[in-house]
């Protein structure tokens, strides 16, 4: 059973999320069916033909070949009977001499179908109308017949000559397919083992094809999907910044309109004696910064800068990003383990971006994390001048459903107010900046892994900047 | 007492000077002395009016003369008629932009220190305009503190240069 399963396509228990996920609209399952039905029938078919036509022509052949000793007897009796001088003797002679049975089943009839001897298929002696008297037309001949059993026999006729008697000789038709069955019986064995074996690689190959053409399929729709994923982070980058710039005008105003407010307090006296006017005024003027705040990310995230390329040695940024980290760290008694064994060597980037990625993705960690969690950090060497970057914690993860949102401006699980959902939207432009990519993996309540490949030359990281 | 009450009447009715602004160099406190420090001929450019009017103001109320236009042109227009010590200008506007503005500020009357403030807080621009001699690059929402600094040390420039 097991072994069927394999012959049995991957994409066939596949089906539902190919078609509901990736929207692929193509059914596997049916198509390897086609498939295999059509590759089936082509091949079998022929084989099916040949045989048929081996069948007849080997019937007919046997056929002829009874037919001929059947009148041979048949002859030979009559020849003997009529220059015998005691025919009757003779005849009972011949029918003991031949009579087997079931092979060669020979007795005498007379006009009205009586039966004159016994007869293997058409009963005993004198038995009437036990032969269908409409058989013989002629003087000899040989006709196909049925017997009171239903059986289907082949019945030679001769009319005893100077008599209304008739010599009637059966043989039965399965006969005739026994005898062309028994020498093809191996043949027929080969064939069956062919056809079992043709029928298998079939649908190997078909299974083997399908499966082919659905991880292709796979693998393109998914590529459109990153694709669409990531004109869609770009197009949101353009309406944030612009979003940032028209808001940080009317935003100016307040902090303008709001510091006169507290300008004129501060100089008169019967203002300034109110320490509620002054305070609301400073909230106001902090709650300004503070959007003041998210507009200014908001830029970094759409920010087309030239960043300053300089070479950089990776496991120095990522120590001055955890020395920043360290005391938080201690407080959460949070573990780090770091994974050097791969010696990277310096590379064109620039420095402060790769800060911002290593602080965003820790920052992150710790929030998922309970105290006591486990973060670890690998940099790993990879072929075609690329690095990659893991950065992964033992948190609380994130759900499929939202694992596509988190690189989105505003996205954030955090409760706490201060320019929340922008960290990973940020990097993420940085990354794109420099010619890299982010991809994260992440099971709900095991923990999340991000994982950032970088070019080690910075061939076109800065096409996007004019 | 006498600055008490100016403050007081330009707090309550800053739009009666509105139309003059154009003109001169207001200062609230014109009756004392000229502080040494801080410069006496702010010229201030911005489409922005509310924005504007009221950092003049308040520029004002710490003893700096400011004048405002709302654009390009009339800000050539002014430094025609009296060249300021210190320009505020934004960069987005309708006519000549601020870019384009600094860039003739600093070929025709070089002297004059200019202070950039924008919404658009790019680091390209900021290079731009610090190449093309600007004073200073501010990100709107500015901090009076922060700008009154910057103001205090252009004029300690343009003093040293003197
Ligand atoms: N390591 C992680 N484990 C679990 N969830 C994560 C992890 N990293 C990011 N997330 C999810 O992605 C969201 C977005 O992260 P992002 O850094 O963009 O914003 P934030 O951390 O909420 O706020 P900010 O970084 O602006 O302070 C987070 O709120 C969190 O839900
Ligand atoms: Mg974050």
């Amino acid at each position: 059973m097991k072994q069927l399963q394999k012959l049995k396509p991957a994409s066939w228990d596949h089906r539902d999320s190919a078609s509901n996920h990736l929207n692929t609209g193509f059914n596997f399952a049916r198509k390897w069916k086609l498939i295999v039905l059509f590759t089936s029938f082509m091949a079998l078919l022929p084989l099916f033909v040949m045989s048929l036509v081996e069948f007849g022509l080997t019937h007919r052949t046997i056929e002829d070949e009874v037919k001929s000793s059947i009148s041979k007897l048949l002859n030979a009796a009559i020849v003997s009977i009529s220059f015998s001088k005691d025919p009757g003797k003779t005849a009972m002679d011949y029918i003991t001499l031949i009579n087997s049975g079931e092979d060669n089943d020979i007795f005498v009839v007379n006009e009205d179908g009586t039966l004159l001897t016994t007869s293997f298929y058409y009963g005993n002696t004198g038995t009437p109308n036990a032969v269908n008297t409409s058989l013989f037309k002629e003087k000899a001949g040989i006709e196909k017949d049925l017997t009171p059993d239903k059986k289907p026999v082949m019945a030679g006729y001769a009319r005893i000559p100077d008599s209304s008697l008739f010599f009637v000789l059966a043989k039965s038709e399965k006969g005739l397919i026994d005898l062309w069955f028994k020498p093809r019986f191996k043949l027929i064995g080969y064939l069956a083992v062919s056809i079992v074996l043709i029928l298998l690689s079939i649908m190997g190959m078909a299974t083997y094809l399908v499966g082919r053409i659905h991880s292709a399929d796979r693998k393109r729709s998914e590529a459109l999907h990153h694709a669409e994923h990531e004109k869609k982070l770009a197009s949101i980058g353009r309406l944030a910044s612009g979003v940032a710039h028209e808001i940080n005008n009317p935003l100016a105003i307040i902090n303008q309109k709001t510091g006169l407010i507290m300008d004129l307090f501060t100089l008169r006296e019967d203002f300034s004696s109110d320490k509620r006017l002054i305070s609301l005024a400073k909230d106001v003027l902090d709650t300004v910064k503070r959007c003041s705040t998210i507009t200014q990310r908001l830029l970094d995230f759409a920010r087309h800068m030239e960043p300053s390329i300089e070479p950089v040695d990776i496991w120095e940024v990522v120590k001055q990003v955890l020395a920043f980290l360290e005391k938080e760290a201690d407080r959460r008694r949070i573990t780090i383990s770091i994974d050097n064994k791969d010696t990277i060597p310096n590379f064109e980037c620039d420095k402060g971006s790769l800060q911002q990625i290593f602080l965003n993705l820790i920052e992150n960690a710790f929030t998922a994390m309970e105290d006591g969690g486990q973060l670890s950090i690998s940099i790993r060497l990879k072929k075609r001048d690329q690095i990659s970057i893991m950065v992964s914690d033992n948190g609380r993860g994130i759900a499929d459903e939202d694992i596509d949102k988190i690189f989105e401006p505003f996205y954030s699980s955090k409760n706490d107010h201060w320019g929340s959902g922008l960290g990973l939207s940020i990097i993420y432009g940085l990354i794109k900046e420099i010619g890299g990519d982010i991809t994260v993996k992440s099971r709900l309540g095991k923990g999340s892994c991000f994982t950032v490949i970088l070019p080690l030359k910075n061939s076109e990281a800065s096409d996007g900047t004019k | 007492m006498q600055k008490q009450n100016a403050i007081l009447t330009a707090a309550i009715k800053p739009s009666k000077n509105d139309a003059m602004e154009t003109q001169v160099y207001h200062q609230l406190n014109m009756s004392e002395k000229c502080n040494v420090e801080v410069p006496s001929k702010i010229l201030l450019v911005d489409d922005e009016k509310e924005f504007v009017q009221t950092l003049s103001e308040r520029l004002r109320m710490r003893d700096m003369g400011t004048a405002v236009v709302y654009d390009g042109n009339s800000a050539l227009a002014q430094i025609q008629r009296d060249e300021p010590e210190v320009m505020i200008i934004d960069l987005k506007m309708p006519g000549i932009d601020g870019m384009e503005l600094l860039k003739q500020v600093k070929q025709t009357c070089p002297r004059i220190q200019v202070i950039v403030m924008t919404g658009h807080g790019s680091e390209q621009d900021k290079k731009k305009c610090m190449d093309l001699g600007a004073f200073s690059y501010m990100q709107k929402p500015v901090d009076i503190n922060l700008l009154s600094e910057s103001l205090k040390k252009a004029y300690k420039k343009i003093k040293a240069v003197e």
